[in-house]
């Protein structure tokens, strides 16, 4: 029998303030090291783009650290390496994000950097064609590796007629038509206070912080601003399989369906059935147990449906990367597993460790101010309360094996699989013989 | 709000102990086991690290691969956690574990919540020197490791990489990618990796590393409790294989399925430790770290000929490469990049560096050693990786094993321009270079082949 242990407790002090012009600005105080993190997220990421204009969101959000209208694209790389700090800036399917890693000394000039590049992005046409340039050839280093393939063709397959079945970093068709007008006219549109959340946490005084803020973003205009509606992916009847070829030494493995909004209020339920089925550290997990530590099938296998989970529902989805010869035995594997807990459920004592390791981990996820930083972004995103971590320990404890067996029967859906196979196999699905090919 | 330019002035002068050592106790037991303690209080957590001075390094021909094989095989069991248990417990008391392996060593790490973290320094002791090696165990690892040696062998990094070191170094085992050649693999024995271990796997070999909220005193006692009766073990026999120097430049060309071409440049440069290496870490941040760094400036920015370029120069105990890698947009030439890198170099070697350039490189430097050390167990990283690259007698005794990081920013810091142009100028010669070019094989392209095999079938 399994006893489990006590969560470790987590608290975390935030402030929570909003401007006048709608900014929300969040701040943790944590003086462990002399430095501090600040993020900004934009609420408006791939999801916004029409199939025409895939990557604009991503494009935008590199291009806003490539020329301010008081600093050229070399003198902010020059002010921010001269700091020995880190500015990063992308865009993902749900947000466009920035963030800004520096010593704490270095706090007025990092949240000064942050504001213009927020405020004040022009889009130097050069900067625009060099950017398109360089991201079409990012689109075919991309393909080289053959999990992204395979991750595209699940996504584009599994979430047809959603914004979600492109990659938001888009087409070599669609990005080579980017415009510097559409790439401003998004800036324009979505990086606006009320529409943004900054997230600041480390050596940092509070206090002062606020003031900070206040003075160097209190002047950003606000707009009457509509968040467009989004197209919700749907289920896909039946069964559905997709090859494609790639002569390399592994096979890579896709199979699972849409998933699950974060607010779904089956997720912590399902967050225990993720680490039963296929998500835990180490191979304790069913999926890497049986396919990797028993069978030998994997280096790479996992499975989750609450990891992608989102504003929109995420995916469900189960990998394994194997020699081609394993090809059937890893799908079939896979698939057993997925059928099997849908089937027969979980056992008590899986349930316990499950529950044992969530809450017992919980406390490693807030170690360094990036991570600290991110939390208050997803809490402030997902409206969980600042005092989530405290409740979290509760809610997982909660979820009995009744739970999770009824949302696995909810959620998962065995007959309802999208299987893609992108390795060297012809389009039927069999594997290419190496002898035979020159 | 004004447009700033200006560079900060590194604290040169009054340099502080720096943040990741400040409070490190480092004693050894009297079996030989090198323990350094970090207690911390801000966050309730501990990093458990285990080194052991054993890698790639110490591999031989036609047995590669087996350092971090065995690190796979800790993970199997002992006679006190058997298959399953390692992980299990680890899961069940919420924390994290994993290892890795690289050419000087092998490394295993934990990460506990504070009131249960010498849950570590169980399993660590009992996996020491207790690994069962199980015929069947083996067996289904074995495919594990072939299996993530695939990924490896997917990847175009990996595969141009692999064959420039191996080019690079004709006598010296860094020539040996860690994870082995596949044959060697294929032809491993449980037996095999079980000679490895009783032979590297012993307290005199070891660092054990513990940084994080705990008790030292506590601390201490228990790892004088569950280590301090293991026999020391064999004395490690130094390894003396010396790479000559290289009598003029190597070229090797990969082909593979791929639509984007790949260069690297490697450089036979000083070992962690060395009164050179200083300067060349420093010619490494110039060249490559952040967006106003020389080669992004001049290739990705100026020329606009590729669309990545990374620099790196790690510290190991025998001298290693300095290399260059960079990504090809299409229409790019590999040898116009290559001129240009080389045209870089040249402007070092002339000294072309203004003081504001170096102090911006030596403070990047400095923060890192923060930035990139927030968290317990990346200080145990640094601690334990240092303790056991930068052990050797050649090296001065206040900057020998994790001391080196005391030392480090005021060696840095102490670099000059002058410096910097004769270790380029030292190292950076045509002679010592092994190049390497990623191009597209046309005889791998899938749409060729598929539609062959297809015929055949």
């Amino acid at each position: 029998m399994v006893v489990s242990r006590k969560a470790a407790a987590v608290r975390l002090a935030v402030e929570r303030l909003v401007l006048p012009n709608g900014l929300v600005v969040l701040i943790s105080e944590n003086h462990s090291s002399p430095s501090m993190s600040i993020s900004a997220i934009v609420r408006a990421g791939s999801r916004f783009e029409s199939d025409d204009q895939a990557g604009l969101a991503s494009l935008t959000a590199e291009l806003i650290e490539e020329g301010t209208t008081t600093r050229t694209s070399r003198q902010l790389a020059e002010t921010i390496d001269s700091a020995g700090g880190h500015l990063m800036t992308f865009g993902d399917y749900q947000s466009s994000r920035l963030a800004v890693v520096a010593l704490s000394r270095d706090f007025d000039l990092g949240l000064e950097l942050a504001s213009d590049l927020l405020m004040n992005a022009v889009f130097p046409p050069d900067k625009v064609r060099q950017q398109i340039d360089r991201r079409i050839a990012q689109l075919k280093s991309r393909l080289d590796v053959p999990r992204t393939q395979a991750s595209d063709l699940f996504n584009e397959t599994v979430f047809k007629g959603s914004p979600q079945h492109r990659p938001p970093v888009g087409y070599e068709a669609t990005v080579t038509e980017l415009s510097r007008p559409a790439i401003h006219a998004f800036y324009q549109r979505y990086y606006v206070p009320n529409n943004t959340v900054l997230a600041i946490a480390g050596d940092v005084d509070a206090k002062e912080t606020i003031a900070r803020a206040e003075s160097v973003l209190g002047e950003w205009l606000r707009s009457d601003f509509v968040a467009p509606s989004v197209a919700y992916p749907g289920l896909s009847g039946g069964p559905v399989e997709k090859y494609s070829t790639a002569l390399k030494e592994q096979v890579n493995i896709f199979m699972g369906h849409v998933g699950i909004e974060r607010k779904d209020p089956d997720y912590h339920s399902l967050l225990v059935m993720d680490t039963i089925l296929g998500s835990s550290p180490g191979f304790t997990s069913r999926i890497p147990r049986v396919l990797r530590d028993e069978q030998g099938l994997a280096y790479s296998t996992y499975a989750n449906i609450t990891s992608s989970s989102g504003l929109d529902p995420g995916r469900f989805v189960a990998y394994i990367g194997t020699a081609p010869s394993n090809l059937e035995r890893a799908r079939d594997g896979l698939r057993g597993e997925i059928e099997r807990i849908v089937e027969e459920g979980v056992t008590e004592e899986e349930l316990e460790i499950a529950k044992s390791y969530l809450t017992g981990s919980f406390v490693l996820r807030f170690q360094r101010n990036g991570q600290v930083a991110e939390f208050m972004l997803e809490a402030e995103i997902y409206n969980l309360g600042f005092d989530y971590l405290e409740k979290y320990p509760e809610l997982i404890r909660a979820v009995t094996v009744d739970d999770v067996n009824r949302v696995t029967r909810k959620h998962i859906h065995p007959e309802r699989l999208t299987t893609v196979v992108v390795g060297p196999i012809d389009e039927a699905g069999h594997v290419i013989d190496k002898e035979g090919a020159s | 709000m004004t447009a700033t330019t200006s560079i900060p002035s590194v604290e040169a002068a009054s340099n502080p102990i720096p943040f990741i050592t400040r409070d490190v106790r480092k004693l050894v037991l009297p079996n030989g086991l090198t323990v350094i303690v970090k207690e911390v209080h801000a966050k309730p957590v501990v990093a458990t690290m285990i080194w052991y001075r054993v890698g790639s390094r110490n591999e031989e021909l036609g047995q590669t691969g087996k350092s971090h094989f065995l690190e796979h095989m800790l993970f199997k069991g002992t006679d006190r956690y058997p298959k399953g248990a390692i992980d299990l417990t680890t899961q069940l008391n919420g924390g994290m574990n994993n290892a890795f392996t690289w050419l000087d060593f092998t490394a295993y790490y934990f990460s506990f919540a504070a009131d249960r973290w010498q849950t570590a320094l169980e399993i660590e002791s009992s996996r020491m020197r207790d690994t069962t090696f199980a015929e069947d165990e083996f067996a289904s690892e074995k495919q594990v490791v072939e299996e993530e040696l695939r990924i490896g062998l997917d990847g175009p990094w990996e595969a141009l990489e692999n064959e420039v070191w191996a080019t690079a170094f004709r006598q010296h085992p860094y020539h040996f990618p860690t994870v082995g050649w596949l044959e060697d693999l294929e032809s491993a024995t449980a037996a095999d990796m079980k000679a490895y271990y009783d032979r590297w796997y012993h307290p005199r070999n070891a660092t054990l590393v513990i940084v994080g909220d705990f008790d030292t005193r506590d601390a201490l006692a228990r790892v004088e409790d569950l280590f301090g009766s293991i026999p020391p073990g064999p004395v490690p026999k130094p390894l003396n294989i010396v790479e000559p120097p290289q009598r003029g430049e190597k070229r090797v060309i990969v082909k593979k399925e791929t639509p984007v071409e790949r260069l690297l440049i490697g450089y036979h440069a000083p070992a962690v430790g060395h009164p050179d290496s200083y300067a060349m870490r420093v010619a490494e941040v110039l060249f490559s770290t952040g967006k106003s760094s020389r080669l992004y400036q001049r290739l990705v920015d100026q020329d606009k000929s590729i669309t990545s370029v990374n620099v790196s120069y790690h510290d190991h105990i025998d001298p290693s490469l300095f290399y260059f890698q960079a990504e090809l947009k299409p229409g790019s030439e590999l040898s116009k990049v290559e001129l240009a890198i080389y045209d870089e170099i040249q402007r070092l070697k002339n000294a072309d560096l203004t003081g504001a350039e170096l102090a911006k490189a030596k403070r990047l430097i400095e923060a890192d050693l923060v930035l990139s050390n927030e968290e317990p167990l990346q200080q145990a990283m640094l601690l334990g990786q240092y303790e056991t690259i930068a052990n050797d007698e050649r090296i001065p005794e206040d900057s020998r094993g994790f001391r080196y990081l005391e030392t480090m920013l005021d060696r840095i810091n102490g670099v000059t321009v002058e410096e910097i142009a004769s270790s380029a100028i030292k190292y950076f010669t045509e002679d010592n270079r092994t190049v390497g070019y990623l191009i597209e094989d046309p005889n791998t392209d899938p749409r060729n082949t598929g539609k062959e095999d297809d015929g055949g079938s």
